[in-house]
């Protein structure tokens, strides 16, 4: 098995160290100077150098060579025992394994034995942010005021997880993340010393690729590197599932020309000659964020051809960034849910057929403003002309009137009268009969019935069910003194009384015609 | 294997040129063959007798024991059952067992199956050991995105994201490999979504097609039906309380949603893949029933209840709020 680059290549010396000279600075002072603290705490996102600058530092602080500027000297016995990982005072625990109170007590009951070899015992405590509670408060005292041989390093990703009472007694250190540029530089470096053989576009993308991780970006080359041959743009695309950025450009055509058949056809010919649909939807939003760049004069920060950039500049006119925007948004979701893992593909396909159907419908509300704009014009010039049109077409619909369905002969006085009576009367049988007759209207008479309208089945199946009709006709029986059946329907208008601009499959509607709801405001 | 060439074909020269990584991370749907690859990459690595270097003979003892995952320099880690959890225990467990050297393999495995169901402590545990492994020691992880895993997990992995097949190599490989008839191969291939795990399942199990063939007939009539009848469904499947009740309705779930993907793809005129093929004129009639805006709505929604169930969201209401927006459709 070989070592994998990244552990290969961890620096040895301080100006190894990548990307992180502010840190690397104060740290050489400290040592040269002899000022090194007893406790430090290094943050900063992954593959940043946390733990390297850690080893760094034990090395340092125990390093025989005289002259405490040129440590580490990488020659000394304890340089090359900790270099081959076999020093006994360089004790690095991994606090996400070893998370409890007794790790952190058996921690405490040897920091008090004097180093083996070196000058001072170093604990590097790695992904510290696992600690329990309970350790970190364990760790408190010792933490404060070590015995003179020790130093602590506590390295993490996620700073936040980490007390406050432990971050005011660290010296701390924030890692920041690798400029491209570095990055490209270091990759630069290893190809050479690796004898790899690598065109000439591919080191930029793969540490655009790595998004500031120098250990991204070198298990990317390490991959690479794995293959026989030269190590070309497209085979970094294909184990990436990156798309050309050809595909990129024309699904961008389909989607201005608001062609969801060709565009959907695009998406899959992509996906099956190996792109992968989350990787594609980022390319796309940064695609669209070149646009915006375009679009706000600072086409120069886009990075790419200049014949890409014109076809650019051609886009961005057809669309106005308010749009561009929305759309971006909506294939930043695409890219950034972790779901629909079992379907991978719809994500993508979904941000595409909305993003075309934002397009259309924007497309379409310009052409109406524009004619709306031209209607007035028309209508400034002949006034009155467009008046009478008015009118006339305001006459020329009549108002929809539902029919009911059944024809009835009006409700006789006395139950119109005692409606109330009734069904306050109904209460003593049951409460939900009353309930139920509060949600419906009588109607009238209809073949010697008694005809009740419920707006929704829901409630109508329910007065059906049970004893409900027994206890109307029974409570009709006491205040008119008449036996009148009685019968249930649904009144059909129910469609109609849901207002405008409700969706009609919609939560609302649904209340409405279901469950007898009624619109009171909207907002 | 069927298909992933591409990927045979990386391991191979990885082992070829004997720079093996120590981590690898297997992505993709479930049943696209995550652990099938990881599982040939640990023969291949571990042959006594290899074909060529990387192809294993699948013949010897060990070659049949990592077949079975039975293997004595095999450590098999994932959550007790799927949907379950992978907790800090193990890992420490397996951690133990991977300090000591090989028993009689080359090289020890560590599996870790489903790593996206392991909890936040188990996946900080492994980090360490995953940086700096001990010698002789492969660790292989599969997953369903690497986006479900910790970023700093991600980044420590060889990743290898295995993708769905096209039909046309699914089918073709069904057709030689397991020697299915054309017909039946290409609609497997189909209704499998390019996933040869799901596929061979299906064809093993005929029961489950059936299982499908009702979840379908049960949504096509649920759409017909109205508010009533959707709400008495729900009930009466509710008074029989069961033990997989969830997994069952997020399945349920995810195969309407394969029906809604196909009436999307019908509206936007891009039917070459389409997944239920033999519901071809039933979904085109939805299609034409129904508008893009009203599909994009009904997929999302579903995606929703998909998640507030995996959540662990009071089972009844969410169906219930699902199909109380679900179209009605009469077709």
């Amino acid at each position: 098995m070989s070592q994998s680059l990244y552990n290969k290549w961890r620096p040895k010396t301080w100006d190894e160290v990548i990307g992180q000279d502010h840190i690397i600075q104060t740290l050489k002072n400290a040592v040269a100077g002899e000022r090194v603290v007893h406790a430090y705490l290094f943050a900063g996102p992954r593959g940043t150098g946390k733990t390297s600058t850690a080893r760094l530092l034990a090395k340092a602080v125990n390093c025989l060579d005289e002259d405490p500027a040129k440590r580490p000297c990488n020659a000394c016995d304890h340089c090359e025992a900790i270099n081959a990982g076999r020093f006994l005072d360089l004790i690095e625990i991994d606090a996400a394994s070893n998370t409890s109170v007794d790790d952190v007590r058996d921690l405490r009951d040897k920091i008090n034995f004097t180093p083996n070899q070196g000058r001072y015992k170093v604990y590097i405590i790695d992904e510290v942010h696992m600690l329990s509670t309970a350790a970190f408060n364990a760790l408190l005292k010792t933490l404060e005021e070590p015995p003179p041989h020790a130093i602590f390093i506590l390295a993490t990703t996620e700073v936040h997880k980490i007390p406050a009472t432990v971050l005011s007694r660290c010296q701390r250190h924030e890692f920041r993340r690798i400029p491209v540029r570095d990055i490209v530089q270091q990759l630069e470096r290893m190809v050479k010393a690796e004898n790899l053989d690598v065109e000439e576009e591919t080191l930029p993308f793969l540490a655009r690729q790595a998004t500031g991780s120098l250990r991204d970006a070198i298990s990317l080359l390490d991959q690479l590197a794995s293959t026989e041959g030269k190590i070309t743009l497209a085979g970094a695309q294909a184990i990436l599932g990156t798309a050309t950025g050809e595909t990129v450009i024309q699904l961008m055509e389909s989607l201005l020309e608001g062609d969801t058949a060709s565009g959907m056809e695009r998406i899959h010919q992509a996906l099956d000659a190996g792109s992968d649909p989350r990787q594609f939807a980022r390319q796309i939003v940064d695609y669209m964020r070149g646009l915006l760049l375009i679009l706000s004069g600072n086409a120069d920060q886009i990075n790419a051809t200049g014949e890409v950039r014109s076809r650019m500049a051609a886009h961005a006119l057809k669309v106005e960034p308010r749009i561009i925007i929305r759309m971006l948004q909506i294939f930043n979701r695409a890219a950034s849910e972790a779901r629909y893992a079992w379907q991978p593909a719809l994500p993508l396909e979904m941000a595409f057929v909305e993003s075309v159907m934002l397009f259309n419908q924007e497309e379409v509300t310009l052409i109406e403003k524009k004619e709306a704009a031209k209607d007035k014009e028309n209508e400034a010039r002949l006034p009155k002309k467009s008046n009478q049109t008015l009118v006339s077409n305001e006459k020329g619909v009549p108002a929809k009137k539902e029919k009911p369905i059944i024809e009835t002969d009006p409700l006789p006085e006395n139950i119109k009268k005692n409606w109330d009576e009734i069904r306050s009367k109904t209460r003593a049988y049951d409460p939900i009969t009353q309930a139920l007759l509060n949600s419906c209207k009588p109607l009238g008479i209809y073949h010697g019935e008694l005809i009740l309208a419920f707006v929704s089945d829901v409630l109508r199946v329910k007065m059906e069910q049970g004893k409900h009709i027994e206890n109307t006709s029974e409570a009709l029986q006491e205040v008119i003194g008449e036996t009148i059946s009685i019968r249930c329907i649904t009144t059909a208008s129910e469609r109609s009384r849901i207002p405008d601009g409700v969706d009609q499959d919609g939560m609302v509607a649904t209340a409405v015609r279901d469950l007898g709801a009624e619109v009171v405001d909207s907002q | 294997m069927i298909g992933h060439e591409w990927a045979v074909e990386l391991l191979q020269s990885h082992i070829a040129h004997k720079r093996i990584k120590h981590a690898y991370l297997f992505t993709g749907p479930p049943g696209v063959g995550r652990r099938t690859l990881a599982l040939h990459f640990s023969q291949a690595i571990n042959c006594t007798q290899p074909l060529k270097p990387g192809i294993p003979c699948g013949e010897c003892r060990t070659c049949r024991q990592f077949e079975h995952m039975q293997h004595a320099d095999l450590s098999l880690v994932q959550a007790s059952e799927i949907g379950g959890t992978l907790k800090v225990e193990q890992i420490r467990e397996v951690q133990r067992a991977i300090s000591l050297s090989p028993y009689e393999a080359k090289y020890r495995i560590a599996l870790f199956l489903r790593f996206d169901e392991a909890n936040i402590n188990a996946s900080n545990a492994l980090l360490k050991v995953l940086e700096e492994p001990p010698a002789s020691t492969i660790l292989l992880l599969t997953a369903e995105t690497p986006e479900s895993l910790l970023p700093t997990i991600v980044s420590r992995c060889e990743i290898l994201r295995l993708r769905p097949l096209s039909f046309e190599t699914l089918s073709a490989g069904l057709q030689n490999m397991a020697s299915i008839p054309k017909d039946n191969a290409n609609f497997l291939a189909h209704i499998s979504q390019g996933r040869p795990g799901t596929a061979l399942t299906l064809y093993k199990d005929p029961s489950l097609l059936e299982r499908r063939q009702e979840i379908l007939d049960l949504h096509f009539h649920l759409l017909r039906a109205d508010t009533i009848e959707r709400f008495n469904y729900i009930k009466t499947r509710y008074t029989k309380k069961r033990e997989n009740f969830r997994i069952e309705f997020i399945d349920n779930l995810q195969v309407w949603q394969s029906v809604w993907r196909d009436v999307l793809l019908f509206q936007t005129k891009s039917t070459e893949s389409i997944i239920n093929i033999d519901h071809n004129e039933t979904i085109h009639n939805i299609a034409a029933k129904m508008t893009i805006e009203k599909s994009l709505k009904f997929i999302s929604d579903l995606d929703k209840s998909i998640q507030y169930l995996d959540h662990y969201s009071n089972l009844r209401l969410t169906l219930e709020v699902l199909i109380m927006d679900m179209p009605h459709i009469s077709f």
